[in-house]
């Protein structure tokens, strides 16, 4: 397991995801995918679901990956990457390996469209089936790369242009899935919840090395602003991911065997709801006379969800 | 955004499955064309973020915040012998002007500041605020 | 290392069993499979060869057929041998990702027992999901028995990999009158059988990640058409070592299999173009037809895709009439067998007459009796020398004479 010591000696790692993407500007997705691909110093195999990450990282004729890469389709990152792990294991044992000397590491990466909703069997199918791997949900919110269309990891009150706010709508009406809780209670032995930035650099990078490390299916739910459809300036994507966390509407933390919660970041002074949706042109409507009891109905659930978190984590079950 | 000519091949002449190498070289660890590395994105921007190596203090917050891997690193030992990043500049092929590194700079002058795209940089650290 | 199995020289197996020993011969690394009737039986009797000691690959039982293919992908990109198996409803979920497989050039080897698509649901063979998958860029093998299924789950391999194809090999069997039914099969021993195939040659494997690959890369109007083109050039291309392939196999089992196989067809004024195990009813029909002074022949086009245009209009050269039969609803069209001999006889200007014939659907029985009828009735087209019948019928179906013209 790479050992994540500090920022100045994580700088060292060679970047194995390249610039020259057509990621937009402040695209949270090149700050987690860094992260989690520089967490390792093993060899890695990487699948990708089709959305944002895919069609900018692939764009015929080039590649950002200095890793073996593969795009099969939206709904089968996590199938296509247990079909590599097992042909990793079947050369492995009939002593056909390419590279004797090196180890290979099997990474996932999905947006929230092909993970929390198209691609969920699939990836259901491959946690359950206990293949070595790790599945990064870069988790936007909704249908980023076909122009912003709500999904089921849509907070409520979002405008998408699929649950867009009107003169009698406020946006999306269902709660977004609990998917890491649900990727939990396959009793994968390692979930967590992570962010993008400089604040929360280290909770990621150890999270990713951590599952990386880990024998068997891992998962991660990184939050990624998503400064188009979200609807803020792009040099505010950290900022956002770190309010996202002030606020406890993505609170960091991670399950061990199914079961053992631990909490990763407690904010200092909980930080009310407003000042998180007020940033972003997605939830400006909630502001509006009408509208402001969903916000108050926001903070309530997300009270309430913190709360159920501080006492499973010190139920210790 | 047309794909440069000397790429340009016929049917005959591409690779079966349009399966790219990010290597030409692997054991040098020399990128390919096809690698975009090798890609300018320079053209999405207006700004640029400009790199003061005086007041910066290698936190490295821009180098892990940068979404296009930017930020060019030399590899430095400190003074206790551990190895250790030092931000040397931008590559200006890859960087968008996001402006993201300027958010996240920490020092009570910022170590790095957008300048629109046709300031000369030795013009721009002349423009640089001082300490009042 | 595997446990040898000890084989016979002749076995009793139905085409399942002959399928799931071909591919425990190949030592496939990674077969990734989800049960379905009727191929459900290739995937148990690969498990039990596992679980008995005879197979060393993976076998990864996934949680559908979109994962199957999906997975067999991704083994097949990491780099090594890959085979599945499936059916009907099952290759229709699949038909996504066998684009995808062969578009990336993947050697996947697919054992597929052929049945109807629902609705209304069917579990029995017809060539409904054969035809789905004709477009996909796979090349199609076909096996009418048992013996077949074995030696074409064997040539598939070779075939697939050989590094002037890569492209994935189905081969197809009816479900259940080749399934399911058993017959003498001669199969090769251990050794042998993978000696033929020979070792896996990978072609830039993600697993050497020293020198790292992309898979699946996006290819806009700039791109697409000329990755297209490449590979349908390959699948043009294919016959010359799928030619190789059967010549090599033949010189070890002395079985000669060819592109476009035929039934007493040199002096034949009517033909019948017939795919899959009707084509064995279908030589009965023939020799009862030859005693009542009938000349016919057969013709069957073995590769179903790449489709053997030439072959088969010089084969049909002397030919009066043809009924192409086809075992799959056409649903606003002739059938695809009627189609593809039509288009190589009009290429070649000939002008043999051509009738459509549906039969067999969802396990409908055909018999000799029923072909001969068909026969018969071509015989009046070439007598007439011109077309006195109609163009498409329907075979052994209750109710008023459907027909179209």
């Amino acid at each position: 397991m790479k050992n994540i010591g500090n920022l100045k000696e994580f700088a060292c790692t060679p970047d194995r995801f390249q610039g020259g993407h057509r990621l937009c500007p402040g695209c949270a997705h090149g700050m987690i995918v860094r992260e989690v691909v520089n967490a390792t110093d093993d060899d890695l195999v990487v699948s990708t679901a089709t959305g944002c990450l895919e069609v900018c990282s692939a764009i015929y004729p080039y590649t950002s990956w200095d890793v073996s890469w593969l795009h099969i389709g939206f709904e089968n990152a996590a199938a296509g990457i247990s079909g590599a792990e097992a042909m990793y294991k079947a050369l492995s044992r009939k002593n056909k390996l390419y590279n004797e000397d090196r180890n290979v590491k099997f990474v996932a990466f999905g947006g929230d469209g092909g993970t929390y909703d198209i691609g969920f069997q699939s990836l259901s199918g491959a946690t359950e089936r206990g293949h070595d791997f790790l599945y990064v949900c870069l988790d936007n919110e909704g249908y980023m790369n076909t122009g912003g269309q709500r999904s089921s990891s849509t907070p409520i009150g979002a405008h998408t242009t699929t649950s867009p706010r009107g003169r009698v709508s406020y946006g999306e009406k269902h709660r977004k899935k609990d998917l890491t809780m649900i990727m939990a209670a396959h009793g994968a032995p390692y979930v967590a919840t992570a962010v993008p930035g400089s604040k929360h650099w280290k909770d990621l990078a150890a999270k990713a090395a951590k599952a990386l490390s880990t024998v068997g299916p891992t998962f991660i739910n990184a939050l990624s602003p998503c400064t188009t459809e979200w609807k803020f300036k792009p040099e505010d994507t950290v900022e956002i991911g770190d309010l996202a966390v002030e606020t406890c509407m993505f609170p960091l933390y991670e399950i061990e065997d199914g079961h053992k919660l631990t909490i990763n970041y407690r904010p200092k002074n909980k930080v009310p709801v407003e000042e998180y949706l007020s940033k972003q042109g997605r939830f400006s409507h909630l502001f509006k006379p009408e509208n402001k009891w969903l916000i108050e109905e926001i903070q309530k659930e997300v009270d309430r969800y913190w709360e159920y978190l501080q006492r499973r984590e010190e139920a210790g079950v | 955004m047309a794909t440069p000519k000397e790429m340009m091949t016929t049917w005959d002449k591409i690779q079966p499955g349009a399966v790219l190498p990010s290597f030409e070289d692997p054991e040098k660890k020399i990128r390919s064309k096809f690698n975009s590395y090798n890609y300018k994105v320079a053209d999405w921007r207006v700004e640029k973020p400009v790199f003061n190596r005086d007041l910066c203090i290698d936190c490295d917050f821009c180098w892990v915040s940068c979404p296009d891997s930017c930020f060019i690193v030399e590899e430095v030992e400190n003074k206790r012998g551990k190895k250790q990043a030092k931000i040397v500049g931008i590559n200006y092929n890859l960087c968008k002007g996001c402006a993201v590194c300027v958010e996240v700079c920490p020092t009570p002058i910022k170590s790095l500041l957008m300048f629109p795209e046709f300031v000369d940089n030795d013009e721009a650290l002349k423009q640089w605020p001082k300490k009042d | 290392m595997a446990e040898r199995y000890e084989l016979k020289q002749k076995e009793v197996w139905d085409g399942n069993m002959a399928a799931s020993h071909a591919l425990r011969q190949a030592q496939v690394d990674v077969v990734a499979a989800y049960p379905i009737t009727p191929s459900t039986p290739i995937v148990q009797n690969y498990a039990q060869f596992l679980a008995d000691g005879y197979v060393d690959g993976e076998f990864v039982m996934v949680e559908s057929e979109h994962s199957a293919m999906s997975a067999c992908v991704g083994a097949s990109a990491a780099g090594g041998r890959v085979a599945t198996a499936t059916s009907s409803q099952g290759y229709a979920l699949m038909v996504e990702v066998l684009y995808q497989a062969s578009g990336m050039r993947l050697p996947i080897v697919m054992t597929v027992v052929n049945r109807a698509l629902a609705s209304p649901l069917n579990i029995h063979g017809d060539h409904g999901d054969l035809y789905l998958g004709r477009d996909a860029g796979w090349i199609h093998l076909i096996a009418n028995n048992p013996q077949e299924a074995y030696d074409m789950t064997l040539c598939a391999f070779k075939i697939a990999e050989n590094e002037k194809v890569r492209l994935p090999v189905t081969t197809n069997q009816d479900g259940f009158l080749v399934s399911h039914t058993a017959q003498v099969v001669e199969p090769l021993d251990d050794d042998t059988a993978y000696k033929f195939i020979g070792d896996y040659k990978a072609m830039n494997p993600m697993l050497d990640t020293k020198n790292p690959q992309t898979y699946g890369a996006q290819t806009e109007e700039e791109w697409h058409f000329e990755f297209k083109a490449s590979q349908h050039k390959a699948l043009m291309e294919s016959p010359a070592v799928i030619d190789e392939v059967f010549a090599e196999f033949e010189k070890l089992t002395g079985r000669k299999y060819n592109r476009v196989e035929t039934y007493k067809l040199d002096d034949a004024d009517v033909a019948l173009v017939v795919m899959g195990s009707a084509y064995e009813t279908a030589m009965v029909a023939v020799d009862k037809a030859r005693e009542e002074g009938i000349k016919a022949g057969l013709i069957m086009p073995r590769s179903f895709r790449p489709f053997p245009y030439n072959e088969i209009a010089e084969k049909l050269k002397n030919v009066k009439a043809v009924a192409a039969l086809d075992r799959s609803a056409p649903m606003g069209a002739m059938g695809a067998l009627y189609n593809e001999v039509s288009g190589a006889l009009a290429a070649n200007g000939q002008s043999s007459i051509m009738t459509n014939y549906i039969y067999g659907l969802g396990g409908r029985d055909t018999t000799a009796q029923h072909i001969l009828e068909v026969i018969k009735e071509t015989e009046k087209n070439a007598k007439a020398g011109k077309r006195v019948t109609d163009l498409q019928g329907f075979i052994n179906l209750r109710g008023p004479k459907l027909s179209f013209n």
